[in-house]
């Protein structure tokens, strides 16, 4: 046994980071972890729609050359559209976005 | 092909998707749904009592500009998957049938033949100012058996198509039938 008095439950950094009074009690998340945790969610939702997409196009697109340029132009267009959503940055699309 | 076995001595002649128009006009609802975030704050300014609401539409904010991205990520996406089903669905013409390939969705997919000594007749239909400016109709192919009928909706130039499909129809031999 330490001499040491038992010290108050400190929770993590992340939580106490986003803890707030209010009249109800402490909110639990920031509303950065929220919009983080909701880009997360749809990004997921993304990643596994093309992956079945993907998968189409490779199994009976039938070696079409379009394959690639339709691939290809997915990812760029999605991955810009992704780091303007978390960044503002939207690369070769900025032109377009304000 | 992987969709179906060609016969000995078939050949495929022609693959053909609906006309690009019809595409076009699949793709217009995503780019409506696209434009709505930029459409939003200028109706809003154009109603005075409703005018302070069109600050949450002030893209330059980190919050509404992840909305922002968000919502053009999935319109761009399900675009992208319409693109997809269009480019999935195709007839192939071969030297002895019609081949029908239906992508409905993900995971659902319909591939019906047709062959070519079947068909008694073959009909084309254009109906319309822009499917007619723009060679799109429809065949539709009649077996002996009535209820049999293969239709190929918006294909472009069905005349073509029409003659192509005749020309592979192969003659019926007068010795075989007796006459």
């Amino acid at each position: 046994m330490t001499d040491q008095p038992l010290q108050p439950f400190a929770p993590p950094a992340f939580f106490e980071s986003g803890m707030y009074g209010s009249a109800l009690g402490n909110r639990l998340f920031s509303t950065g972890a929220v919009v983080i945790g909701i880009l997360l969610v749809v990004f997921i939702i993304w990643a596994v729609y093309t992956l079945v997409a993907v998968y189409h196009w490779f199994k009976y697109s039938n070696a079409s050359w379009i394959i690639f340029p339709a691939v290809a132009a997915h990812f760029f267009i999605s991955f810009a559209l992704m780091a303007y959503a978390l960044s503002g940055n939207a690369f070769f699309l900025m032109s377009y976005l304000p | 092909m992987k969709e179906f076995e060609l016969e000995p001595g078939e050949h495929v002649v022609l693959h053909v998707r609906k006309h690009w128009f019809l595409f076009l006009t699949e793709l217009l609802p995503y780019a409506i749904i696209a434009v709505i975030p930029f459409a939003i704050p200028n109706l809003l300014s154009l109603a005075p009592p409703m005018a302070s609401y069109a600050d949450i539409f002030n893209y330059h904010e980190p919050l509404a500009r992840a909305g922002l991205g968000v919502w053009l990520l999935m319109s761009w996406t399900a675009a992208w998957g319409a693109f997809t089903r269009y480019f999935l669905n195709e007839w192939v013409l071969t030297s002895q049938r019609i081949v029908n390939i239906k992508q409905r969705r993900f995971f659902s997919r319909e591939v019906s033949s047709l062959f070519l000594s079947r068909i008694q007749d073959v009909t084309t239909d254009v109906s319309g100012v822009i499917p007619s400016l723009l060679g799109i109709g429809n065949i539709k192919a009649q077996t002996a058996a009535e209820d049999i009928e293969f239709v190929m909706h918006g294909i472009p130039r069905p005349e073509q198509m029409r003659d192509l499909i005749l020309k592979y129809v192969p003659e019926e031999d007068p010795q075989a039938t007796g006459i």
